[in-house]
Formats: structure tokens, C-alpha cells, sequence
């Protein structure tokens, strides 16, 4: 109908024109989530603040949830997808542990996410995850997705709002890129400084990610959990 | 004397107003190895023996994780045990996506009942040939042991045994039942033990191969011990003699290995 009118009326205002309204079943709720693996550790860091449009809704909303003692997901985007996803994760993980007698391991997690989320491709979870674990190896393993089920492993991931100021300094600082010194081995204490550095740093420009920073390491013992103050602006 | 006209089908009763299908499933419980169920004011211990077919066989899983605040014993067939555990399985998922908490063990034993008491009442289907000892511990941190049996009853119990030759088991529990109450989880793991090693067979011995204990109880999640972690309990077991004497070894070595 607007093609047929607009030779003849081409001064009228753009208000003639039929607007669609539609309601939107996402709503983004904010955040950064980080990972970086190491050779016998992985570290997870996500900001704990939770927004809607303009607002706050809660300073303190963890991101990190863990599957099993090994593994932990991240996951940053529209908190009700991100708790549903979750709650269907630890559905099939319970499975699993009930007919194989022990927890999935990381890689097999990995591969039950990217099917799950492909699941709904036609109607995506709205969820930016990380998988962070220790593989069957004791090595440490991340990897990266997007909302539809596409993986990734790698050695650093980020995901979320500030993912854009995180990313480029894991790049230099756990990538390497861009430096002439050989590439160090880091300890896990020393990748969770660098962590907090880069959500210092994401806090600063990103609105979104503020207020604290939950930092977990994992290790073949078990998972530590460890918390860090950022700006509450 | 009537028994034979009246039993083809499960939705015929006998003259003496019995339904002997559900009866003849029973005796299916009865043919199962034995499986020990006791419990404390904060602990549930269940023990089952392990039957093999032959030595060149693994022995049979008879103890079920159902969910971390409940495990289940099986005795009879084990095919139809599994069904029924995948169906505990999946109602203890659906209540904790569904209400956020565990669910209360009388509820989900309310529903197994009403399972089993359905196979009795529909001419297609048979009754489940298997008899379930169910532990559990409630929000409370109260232990609860349950058992169901093909008819649909459910029972509660401090303690029981069902399977072959379980009445000895049975003797040994009601004897010592009134001191569970207030034993340490190891000390009850010794009296499931014990009340096992009066239901092998002839010549045979509870062994770590053939013995195995699953644990739930106040703060802590279902555990199973099988193998060696079970060879510190069995060395405090006087196998095929009387019982009496242990209560002073099992002090002493419970202190050690307090879990």
C-alpha cells in the first residue's frame, strides 16, 4: 500500500506509512563473561550486574554456573533464556550421570550445548555463552558459541556487552599478538589479575558491566570462587 | 485348588477373592538376591549382594542413584527395575525444573505406588515383577525407607529385606533394630552388611565383589561403595557366625573411617 501512494504523495510525512508493532520476546540483559585456559587450570570471570534498557535491575546476579565440578558455564544475554538453558543443561547432565554412573566430562558438554542451542534454531535461546572446564586431559579448555549452537574451542573467550574491550586485550596479553617477547606461561593467580584488569577496563566504557566481577578458577580439584568491587556508575 | 482357572489374567479374581497374578509377581521378589534396607535419625544405609550368572560374568547393579537425596534397592526383575528407576529418575528431574526443590520422597512414592497399583487393574498390562526398597531423606533431614511390592502397596519401614532368603536378614534386623537410631553411618553400614552375609548362598561369602552399600542422608548426597572402598566394612564382618561380639571392633574402627 505504501508503494501505490507514494508517486502521488511523495511530500506526505513518513506517519502514513503502516507501522509495525510487535512484541519482542528478548530483552537484553547486559553483562560481560570472560575465559582464559591455561595448561592445568581454566579461570572464568563475569561481571554480576543485571540490566533492562536504561536500568539496573540487581548489582548482583551471578553469570557463572556450574555443570559439573570440572565445568562451568558462562553465559551472558536475556537472563530468562540463559536460566532456562541452564535448567535444561542440568537436566541432561543429571541423565547422563545416571546412566553412564559419573559427570559428563568438558567435551562432551561442549558438544551437548551446541546441540541444545541448535535445538531452538528457529527460536534461539538469547544467550552468549562460554564453556570453560578441564578436558579429559587436565588441560585446561575454553570454547566460545553463538546463540545458535556454533563452537569453537579456543585458548580465551569473551562474550557479552564488553566483549568488544576484552577481547583485543586477551589478544595481547594471552594471544601474544602484536609483541615481540616470547609468549610466557602464566599462572593461574596471574591470569586472574589480568582478568580483573580487563573488566576494570570493560567497566569503564561499557554500561552495561559494573559493579562486581566473580572469578572462578578450576583446577582438577574443584572450582574457587573469588570476587572482585568495580564502579557501581 | 482353584488356582489354575483363575490366574491366566491379571483382572480375574480367585474364588477366595485374591488376584493370584499379582501374587505369582511377588514370587518373582522372592527369587531376586537379597537387598537390606536401615536407617538412623539421619541416615539411610541400603546393601544389596550382587548375584553373577557365571564367573565369567560382572555381577548384576542392584542400587540406583535415583536422585542425589534418594537411592533405590531392586530385587526380581531387574529389566523391570530399571523402567521404574528411569521413572523416579525423570519425576525427581521434572519437580526440581518444575517447583526448584527436591521432591518429597512420600510423594514420588505415593505416584510409584499408583504405577504399580495400575498394572493390576488393566487387562493389557502385567504388574511390575520387581520389589523396590526405596531410601531417602525428607527437607527435613528425616530418613525414610519405603518398599513397594507388585500389588502396589507401599510400605514405610525402619528396616527390611526382601529377596532370597532375605527372612534371615529380616531376623538380624529385628534384632538389633531399636540400637539403628542413634549408630554412625559406618556402623550402620556394618549391620547391612552383616544382615547380607546371612543371605548368600551355601558355601559362598560376601565379598567386595559381590557386596555393595548406597548411602543417602542429612548432609549427605547418594554414595555408593562398591569394590575395595567396601573391604574395610567386610573385614569387620563375622561371616556364616553369630553377631554379638562385633559391637566393640566397630568403635574402634568406625572412629578411622568416619565418612
Amino acid at each position: 500500500m505504501g508503494t501505490l501512494m507514494a508517486s502521488t504523495e511523495a511530500s506526505v510525512e513518513a506517519t502514513s506509512k503502516p507501522i509495525e508493532h510487535r512484541f519482542s520476546p528478548y530483552d537484553f540483559n547486559g553483562g560481560t563473561v570472560a575465559a582464559v585456559a591455561g595448561p592445568d587450570y581454566v579461570v572464568v570471570a563475569a561481571d554480576t550486574r543485571l540490566s533492562s534498557g536504561y536500568e539496573i535491575k540487581s548489582r548482583h546476579v551471578t553469570k557463572l554456573h556450574a555443570l559439573t565440578n570440572q565445568c562451568i558455564l558462562a553465559s551472558a544475554g536475556c537472563k530468562t533464556d540463559v536460566d532456562q538453558l541452564r535448567s535444561v543443561l542440568d537436566i541432561r547432565g543429571k541423565m547422563y550421570q545416571h546412566n553412564h554412573r559419573k559427570p559428563m566430562q568438558t567435551p562432551s558438554v561442549a558438544q551437548m550445548l551446541s546441540v541444545t542451542l541448535y535445538g531452538k534454531r528457529f527460536f534461539p535461546y538469547y544467550a552468549f555463552n562460554v564453556l570453560a572446564g578441564m578436558d579429559a586431559a587436565g588441560v585446561g579448555a575454553v570454547y566460545s558459541y553463538d546463540a545458535i549452537g556454533s563452537f569453537e574451542r579456543t585458548g580465551y573467550s569473551a562474550a557479552g556487552s564488553g566483549q568488544a574491550y576484552v577481547i583485543p586485550f586477551l589478544d595481547n596479553v594471552i594471544g601474544n599478538r602484536n609483541r615481540l617477547e616470547e609468549k610466557p606461561v602464566l599462572a593461574a593467580q596471574e591470569v586472574v589479575e589480568l582478568l580483573k584488569d580487563a573488566f576494570l577496563s570493560a567497566g569503564e566504557r561499557d554500561i552495561y558491566t559494573g559493579d562486581q566481577v566473580e572469578i572462578m578458577v578450576v583446577t582438577k580439584d574443584g572450582i574457587q570462587t573469588q570476587t572482585f568491587a568495580l564502579k557501581a556508575d | 485348588m482353584f488356582r489354575n482357572q483363575y490366574d491366566t489374567d491379571v483382572t480375574v479374581w480367585s474364588p477366595e477373592g485374591r488376584l493370584l497374578q499379582v501374587e505369582y509377581a511377588m514370587e518373582s521378589v522372592k527369587q531376586g538376591s537379597a537387598c537390606v534396607g536401615l536407617r538412623s535419625d539421619t541416615t539411610c544405609v541400603l546393601g544389596a549382594l550382587k548375584r553373577s550368572v557365571s564367573e565369567l560374568s560382572s555381577h548384576q547393579k542392584k542400587l540406583l542413584e535415583i536422585d542425589d537425596h534418594i537411592a533405590c534397592g531392586i530385587a526380581g526383575l531387574t529389566a523391570d527395575a530399571r523402567s521404574l528407576a528411569k521413572y523416579m529418575q525423570t519425576e525427581c528431574l521434572n519437580h526440581k525444573y518444575v517447583y526448584g526443590t527436591p521432591i518429597p520422597p512420600h510423594q514420588l512414592m505415593a505416584d510409584l505406588a499408583d504405577k504399580h497399583q495400575r498394572t493390576t487393574q488393566i487387562y493389557v498390562r502385567r504388574p511390575f515383577g520387581v520389589g523396590l526398597l526405596i531410601s531417602s531423606v525428607d527437607s527435613r533431614g528425616v530418613p525414610h525407607l519405603y518398599q513397594t511390592c507388585p500389588s502396589g502397596n507401599l510400605y514405610e519401614f525402619y528396616a527390611s529385606a526382601i529377596g532370597a532368603r532375605s527372612q534371615s536378614a529380616r531376623t538380624y534386623l529385628e534384632k538389633h533394630y531399636e540400637t539403628f537410631a542413634t549408630c554412625s553411618t559406618d556402623q550402620l553400614i556394618v549391620h547391612a552388611l552383616q544382615a547380607l552375609a546371612g543371605c548368600v548362598s551355601g558355601d559362598d561369602e560376601l565379598t567386595v565383589d559381590n557386596g555393595s552399600i548406597a548411602i543417602v542422608g542429612k548432609d549427605q548426597s547418594f554414595t555408593l561403595i562398591e569394590g575395595d572402598a567396601l573391604k574395610p566394612y567386610i573385614d569387620q564382618l563375622e561371616q556364616k557366625a553369630d553377631n554379638d561380639d562385633e559391637e566393640g571392633e566397630e568403635e574402634k574402627e568406625s572412629e578411622a573411617m568416619e565418612t
